[in-house]
């Protein structure tokens, strides 16, 4: 089952904070500077947290993760200004 | 002992105490997937598993403290082999100690049975190797408490039972029978390779099947047809590029197979990468040729495609299954032209009863056949009925659109106007899913039952289609017509054939796909699944008929 998550950090080190949005890329959106918006299930979750976390150094940077809900069922309101906020939807890609 | 029997690792034993179908599954086929609860275990032992600390090669050249991590032991004897965690104590008196993810189970025995015998075969390692192990150590990563596990005359006897138990199965071909009504398929990882309920059921030993835990779907098939286009590797993602600037970006987790139509161009790290997280690569032309396939390493499990080869010999087995099929697929011909009859001049908006009866017949005579010879001629007067009857299925205002359907029926190689031209593309589209799909699970795609085998015709997903025909290709079609998806303009005809240009073949496949991800209801489990989804399920219980786990392959159909 997918939550939805909010992914974000405070990298005080500009090489750990380009491999953290690298990283990050993979896993879910960009909302704005160091704020992902991500659909996981719990293995990614899981995979993505300890990604993070080894490349993080805990006594210096931050990392949140905020459990939104269930992806089915949540609804969350989202005020957005000067840019739409999409949530994640997944489907086939046609290009 | 058989000294060339290869070794048992330590945690297939513990596999083994859980599940004996289960141990089988990993240990013989080769079959894994992995779930939470499995990456959980792999993070947690990253750590663990980093070889360190002192550790005498054999007991009695050191008397000092013993801390060792990730001690590889192997026993001919015992005939099991083990990479113990941690291995602590003085001299010759030692005790293993396992990591275990999760919280202490609050039971009498303080801990579940499979962990107890894992831990002691790893004891009756080290016995063997010289030292003297009386108990080990369960750690619970979760609630940090440490479980000390007397290696007892029972325990020991157990775990012997179990060693010789999994060693016995491993020789027979056949997995053990399923566990019934078991709490833990649950939180199995191999459920839905296993399919205890289905197999139970179809065996008539349970009369219905838990609300199977059927995983959503997450990730997506990627379909690159925009010519010159290029897909390369970013991180997690995959970049389309055009003319080098980034169209498109894709989550490679999100991503289930990725699709390349034409000429279009992918780097090797993209490639590597999908191989590595065993996501198929297809290609196809332009026109919607299936072309070729890539899958990494392929599917480790042999035993499947020996079963397959071995059913393909036998030629009862071939007419059953190809009767099965055929029966279906004129069935939900039948079914579709009941549904979508439009209206016409003299018979109203219903689909004329005597044509319905004819298709009844024609699919009655199919189960009949004697022969794949007669069956052949079943097939193809019942192709032929319900082809000459298709156009009904298109609205008429939209028929005049597309030029009119061509009424002697199916034309190809290469289609002559535009609803062939659909239908070609459509099955070319069907067939691919199949490959991938029956690739999947291990059996082998060019080896069928009906279809001849023929140089570059994956048989058996031909075989595997046929019901689906109808109920997908066609419906799709049939669909995009009435709906307005692909008009007339989207089509690009020349003396040498009808083909879809790159907008309609795209607005095709967007439609192609929504179909797949409809759900219907499984005729004889009743629970409600994809299509994308039911192609697996229904692969999967053909490997059961076919290793002789279940008794008939159930076909699929539509009511």
């Amino acid at each position: 089952m997918e939550h939805v998550y909010l992914v974000c950090y405070d990298i005080s080190d500009q090489k750990r904070w380009r491999k953290i949005y690298k990283t990050m890329k993979g896993y879910g959106a960009w909302l704005q500077l160091s704020v992902f918006q991500c659909r996981l299930n719990k293995e990614d979750l899981l995979k993505m947290t300890d990604t993070l976390t080894e490349i993080m150094h805990c006594d210096e940077d931050n990392l949140i993760i905020i459990d939104i809900g269930v992806a089915e069922t949540v609804s969350f309101k989202v005020a957005s200004y000067g840019r739409p906020f999409q949530p994640i939807k997944h489907s086939a890609v046609v290009i | 002992m058989n000294h060339t029997a290869p070794l048992i690792p330590v945690r297939i034993v513990n596999e083994y105490v859980y599940c004996p179908r289960l141990a089988y599954m990993m240990w013989v086929q080769g079959e894994f997937a992995h779930s939470a609860d499995t990456v959980e275990g792999k993070i947690r032992h990253k750590r663990v598993d980093k070889p360190g600390g002192r550790h005498p090669e054999t007991a009695g050249e050191d008397t000092g403290e013993i801390h060792a991590r990730s001690v590889a032991l192997s026993s001919e004897h015992l005939g099991i082999t083990a990479k113990i965690d941690l291995v602590e104590g003085q001299g010759r008196k030692v005790q293993p100690v396992d990591y275990k993810k999760g919280k202490r189970p609050h039971v009498a025995a303080g801990a579940y049975a499979p962990e107890r015998v894992q831990v002691c075969a790893q004891g009756l390692l080290l016995r063997e190797h010289g030292f003297e192990a009386g108990s080990g150590i369960l750690y619970f990563a979760g609630s940090r408490e440490r479980v000390r596990v007397e290696f007892d005359e029972a325990l020991v006897a157990e775990t012997t039972r179990a060693i010789e138990g999994l060693r016995t199965d491993s020789a027979k071909d056949k997995p053990p029978p399923p566990l019934m009504d078991s709490p833990k398929c649950a939180r199995c990882s191999l459920i839905g390779i296993c399919l205890p309920d289905e197999i139970g059921f179809l065996a008539q030993q349970r009369e219905d099947i838990r609300p199977i835990y059927v995983r959503t779907e997450n990730a997506f098939p990627l379909y690159v047809q925009s010519p010159a286009s290029y897909v390369r590797k970013d991180g997690g993602q995959l970049v389309i590029e055009e003319k080098r600037e980034k169209i498109a970006e894709v989550r490679l987790k999100d991503t289930s197979q990725v699709v390349l139509f034409g000429y279009c161009g992918m780097s090797t790290p993209a490639l590597h990468e999908c191989f590595r997280r065993q996501l198929p690569v297809t290609y196809m032309s332009y026109g919607g040729w299936f072309i070729g396939h890539g899958m990494g390493t392929g599917h480790h499990n042999v035993q499947t495609r020996t079963a397959q080869y071995r059913a393909s010999f036998n030629e009862q087995t071939c007419l059953n299954l190809a009767a099965g099929l055929i029966q279906a697929k004129i069935q939900n011909c039948r079914t579709l032209l009941r549904r979508n009859w439009k209206a016409s001049d003299d018979a109203g908006d219903k689909a004329p009863p005597q044509l319905l009866g004819a298709l009844k017949s024609d699919m009655q005579q199919a189960g009949r056949a004697v022969s794949v010879q007669t069956l052949l001629g079943v097939e193809g007067s019942a192709a032929r009925r319900y082809f000459e009857h298709f156009v009904f299925m298109i609205s008429p205002q939209k028929n005049e659109e597309t030029q009119g359907f061509d009424f002697s029926g199916r034309n190809r190689r290469p289609p002559r106007d535009p609803v062939n031209a659909l239908l070609s593309f459509a099955y070319a589209m069907l067939v691919r899913e199949w490959t991938v799909a029956l690739s999947a699970v291990g059996l082998d795609p060019y080896r069928g039952f009906y279809h001849q085998m023929r140089f570059g015709r994956p048989a058996l997903s031909l075989d595997m289609m046929e019901p689906f025909r109808p109920l997908v290709a066609d419906s799709t079609v049939i669909t995009a017509i009435n709906n307005g998806e692909v008009s007339k303009k989207d089509f690009i005809t020349t003396a040498f054939g009808c083909n879809l240009s790159p907008r309609g073949r795209k607005a095709f496949i967007a439609a192609f796909e929504r179909r797949l991800s409809q759900e219907v209801t499984h005729p004889v489990f009743g629970y409600r699944l994809s299509y994308r989804r039911l192609f697996e399920v229904q692969a999967r219980l053909l490997i059961r008929y076919l290793t002789g786990e279940v008794k008939e392959y159930p076909t699929f159909v539509t009511r």
